[in-house]
């Protein structure tokens, strides 16, 4: 009879954080079950990647990057907190110039729309009025 | 030169003793910066960092704690806001590609390979696919497993790098044992690998 899969406490077995009892269940268990022995596998070589990966190697000019940047640093960023407290207040003060802006600009154009129909129905009956083609062309016959 | 004694220096300006700090856990800051950003320049970048930090706040350190727990909190941090920042800027570049029609997912795979050319595919793979898990834990699973596995930390140390109980560094990182399971489970059934 085939018993059910243990895969969740696999990652437990391998690192060797089960009672003495499950570990010889889990043991009996994989010699039964290709399915659970295959995972294992699986899962042994995933976590080896921490194994061969961990402790990379340290540049041997890792000092000498660092006190470069000690010496560099402190005007950088004496500058860098300058520009980080006026850069906001300067996009903050844009915004409100745009908004107060925008508000004067919409208030202007209704009375700007009013003056202009007025004004164009005074040039149509000046232009009428400095240039009467009908009379022109009379003139010239 | 004792611990007190490097932070007194260090406090005081004095090069020799940074220097002697720097060599002493240049190996331990990186190993644990890699684990989490998974990058060697990057997690040298990072440990560049956190070795300024310490020059710079020597003066605030009160020596309640050994000077590698304050080393290791800073590396956590700093790596985690590193992590959180890549995230962000991968979210607007990936608004930007959708846009633009930039670089598909295949072609960043293949040019990261080809970063490696020692290694072969399948290593890289199970690489990437482990590094996937990782990032995917909870913040705090994250750095509970990462000091445990990277720099074989024992659960009291993290405990006290963490500021928390034994029992919630042993509940971490059980859960997060279970849920990098749960994913390499589920890539084992789909045969990701």
């Amino acid at each position: 009879m085939k018993t059910k899969c243990i895969h969740k406490d696999l990652i437990f077995y391998l690192d060797n954080e089960l009672s003495e009892e499950k570990r010889t269940a889990i043991e009996k268990h994989l010699e039964e079950c290709a399915d659970c022995q295959s995972f294992l596998a699986f899962l042994k070589k995933g976590m080896q990647v921490i194994e061969m990966e961990k402790n990379p190697e340290v540049s041997p000019f890792f000092y000498t990057r660092l006190s470069t940047r000690l010496e560099v640093k402190p005007e950088y960023q004496a500058q860098s907190q300058w520009v980080r407290l006026a850069q906001p207040a300067f996009f903050s003060l844009l915004l409100v110039l745009g908004i107060y802006g925008g508000l004067k600009m919409g208030s202007n154009a209704s009375t700007t729309n009013a003056n202009q129909q007025t004004t164009s129905s005074i040039q149509m009956l000046n232009d009428f009025e400095a240039e009467p083609i009908e009379s022109f062309l009379l003139n010239e016959l | 030169m004792d611990e007190s004694e490097l932070i007194k220096g260090i406090q005081q300006g004095d090069n020799k003793a940074f220097r002697l700090l720097v060599e002493t856990y240049q190996r331990m800051v990186v190993n644990t910066c890699f684990g989490i950003v998974h990058s060697a320049a990057d997690a040298e970048d990072l440990a560049q960092d956190v070795f300024l930090e310490i020059f710079r706040t020597a003066g605030n350190f009160r020596g309640d704690s050994k000077i590698s727990t304050w080393l290791y909190r800073i590396a956590t941090n700093r790596s985690l806001n590193f992590v959180r920042n890549k995230k962000r800027k991968g979210f607007f570049q990936s608004l930007e590609e959708a846009f633009t029609g930039g670089k598909n997912l295949t072609s960043e795979i293949s040019e990261s390979r080809s970063d490696r050319p020692d290694q072969n595919i399948t290593d890289q793979q199970r690489s990437d696919l482990l590094h996937r898990a990782i990032d995917r834990l909870p913040e705090k699973q994250r750095i509970a497993f990462t000091l445990n596995k990277y720099e074989e930390l024992p659960y009291q140390q993290i405990a006290e790098v963490m500021e928390i109980s034994l029992a919630s560094v042993e509940s971490l990182i059980h859960r997060a044992k279970k849920n990098l399971q749960e994913q390499l489970l589920d890539c084992y059934k789909k045969k990701c690998v």
